[in-house]
């Protein structure tokens, strides 16, 4: 039971040398860690507008939920 | 939304929560120390357990942070405000409190018993529509030093913007977003938390990132 279906390509690579996974790992990391990460198209761009945002300062949380 | 007073009165060293102060780096576990980070975190925990304040706001300190971005993402602003996620996010912070001296140690990280309640939290809080009452803040006593109402604006928009894509992607995926990115975990946390290993995690977001660039570009050309 050692056949491989023809049209399957043989896998190169393990998930951790798979430099695709690799490129997302550093990106989403970067941006996980809050470092200055490359904006190389818009859904990365929208991740770090949500970042930005759900970091933002707020003075006004208080330690009892206000309503 | 109310609580009750059980871990109130145990807070008040991790109040003023400031999201901001999640950039200087506390982190369940980081990539270079994680093994040591997660013993010392695993010891706090122990602490926590049998009562010691100190531990328990130590705890707090470093999860809250974490939990008040992932409600913020996952909840959004209602009438501009994130009172509603703050709120959610304190009530986690509050039942894990309660739950601390039933909490067992049984082989899985902290976290994913913090994630698990603020996962149930945040669906809770969507399933309620009691979302009219919204406080207004003090007025200021100085000059505001965040950015200026245009701004914000700009950043309102692309972060609804955001959430709105993050909301077609399928649940796991949503989910697995938010914890690696939004709340900041490394990809060994989100696996503890999400029951994957870190590998997994890696092809998870590899394709949840796909599919998110996939919707935003279909958008742009719309």
């Amino acid at each position: 039971m050692t056949a491989v279906h023809p049209r399957r390509p043989a896998r190169r690579y393990g998930p951790e040398e798979d430099p695709a996974l690799a490129e997302t790992e550093a990106i989403l990391g970067a941006l996980s860690r809050r470092e200055p990460v490359a904006v190389t198209d818009e859904a990365v761009r929208l991740l770090s507008a949500l970042i930005d945002d759900v970091d933002q300062r707020c003075s006004s949380v208080s330690i009892t939920p206000s309503a | 939304m109310t609580t009750g007073p059980t871990g109130v009165g145990i807070m008040p060293n991790v109040t003023e929560g400031c999201v901001a102060d999640a950039k200087s780096g506390v982190r369940l576990a980081t990539r270079s120390d994680g093994a040591s980070h997660g013993d010392d975190l695993r010891d706090l925990t122990s602490l926590a357990v049998q009562g010691d304040r100190t531990a328990i706001e130590s705890l707090l300190t470093q999860l809250r942070p974490m939990v008040v971005r992932y409600c913020r993402a996952r909840l959004g602003r209602v009438s501009g405000q994130y009172h509603i996620a703050d709120d959610v996010a304190q009530e986690v912070c509050i039942a894990v409190l309660s739950a601390l001296p039933r909490y067992r140690d049984m082989g899985r990280p902290f976290a994913s018993f913090v994630f698990g309640i603020a996962s149930h939290k945040v669906a809770d809080a969507l399933r309620s529509s009691v979302r009219s009452a919204v406080p207004t803040q003090d007025l200021p006593d100085g000059p505001d030093e965040g950015p200026g109402p245009e701004e914000t604006v700009v950043r309102y928009i692309e972060a609804e913007h955001a959430r709105r894509l993050l909301s077609r992607l399928p649940d796991n995926q949503r989910e697995l977003l938010m914890l690696r990115v939004v709340s900041g975990l490394s990809a060994e946390e989100t696996g503890n938390v999400l029951g994957m290993s870190p590998g997994a995690v890696r092809v998870a977001q590899h394709r949840a990132l796909a599919r998110l660039r996939a919707m935003a570009e279909l958008e742009s050309i719309a």
